[in-house]
């Protein structure tokens, strides 16, 4: 019972925190270490951004992606015009934007990055 | 006092980790305020240079602020943080190859054994001198850190019964220099 007692009171001893005098200057010592290394974090993340950003851009341009995307869009608008003539005839909403139907999938893949952004939102609140 | 520190200081300990673990720094900070002091001391304890531990102690709280997420408020936060800084000196002992010079050291070193405090203090600093490097590191870790004879022995690679043997004999001598002749150890004030 008395060696419990004393390792009870040990613990107590131990659960003391000595004073030192640069308390607060090791506090900040370690929340500057802190913000430098969330700093560079930050640095890292943008840079990777704007690396894979270039390369994401150039890619594209050297796939010729806009030539692609314009052949696939007047394949797609003969394909809806014929759809909805055959449906109705007198419909002629698309001959405002026939023009230039990547007009249509730029909007399209805008609306999916908004979906993502909402969707994102969405589960960080849930 | 900046306005973030007052903010801070009225919170739990448990509230300014979960701030801290959304990446509020400043929450963090409060913390390392409120528990620099005994995170220091205890790697002091455990036989640590004054700027070992110190550093030590700063990459246990930076350690302790990467995995702020594990921290789920079942415990003191004082108690966890102390545990990775022990861990993070034991690492660092042996990533200077000096853990396994201490370990064998238990009965060559020549600890202080100077007289015992004559003002009839606690000093539990100066008890810790008269124990041998591993019986120091021993006691530290299970009565300061708060771990088991079985993850201290698992931390020091050591044999469960070696780390059991070292704690007794360190708990012997801090008995002889600690314990008054009354047998009362309680209510007597500080530590030094």
């Amino acid at each position: 019972m008395a060696e419990l007692d004393f390792e009870r009171s040990l613990e107590r001893l131990f659960a003391e925190a000595p004073y030192f005098s640069d308390g607060e200057a090791f506090a900040q010592k370690v929340e500057g270490r802190l913000d430098r290394g969330w700093n560079m974090r930050r640095w890292l993340i943008g840079c990777a951004g704007v690396v894979g950003g270039v390369v994401g851009v150039s890619q594209l341009v050297m796939s010729n992606v806009v030539h692609r995307v314009e052949t696939v869009s007047a394949g797609s608008s003969r394909v809806l015009k014929a759809g909805i003539a055959q449906v109705r005839p007198s419909f002629d909403l698309l001959s405002l934007v026939q023009s230039d139907w990547a007009v249509v999938w730029v909007a399209s893949a805008l609306a999916v990055v908004a979906m993502g952004f909402v969707l994102t939102r969405v589960i960080e609140e849930i | 006092m900046t306005g973030s520190q007052h903010r801070f200081a009225s919170l739990h300990d448990v509230e300014l980790a979960t701030l801290a673990a959304t990446g509020e720094r400043r929450a963090f900070g409060e913390l390392v305020r409120r528990h620099g002091s005994a995170v220091r001391g205890l790697l002091r304890r455990m036989g640590a240079a004054p700027a070992e531990a110190d550093d030590t102690a700063q990459d246990a709280f930076l350690a302790a602020f990467e995995g702020i997420a594990e921290y789920r408020g079942e415990g003191a936060f004082q108690g966890w943080v102390k545990r990775i800084a022990a861990r993070q000196y034991l690492r660092r002992l042996q990533r200077e190859r000096r853990l396994a010079d201490l370990a064998v050291a238990a009965e060559e070193g020549e600890p202080d054994v100077s007289d015992p405090d004559t003002a009839g203090r606690i000093d539990l600093d100066g008890a810790l001198k008269a124990l041998t490097a591993p019986e120091r590191l021993c006691v530290s870790m299970c009565y300061g850190a708060g771990l088991s004879h079985a993850e201290a022995a698992e931390a020091l690679n050591l044999p469960l019964g070696t780390v059991k043997s070292h704690v007794k004999r360190g708990l012997e001598k801090l008995r002889a220099r600690l314990a008054p002749p009354d047998g009362a150890l309680e209510g007597r004030q500080g530590n030094g």
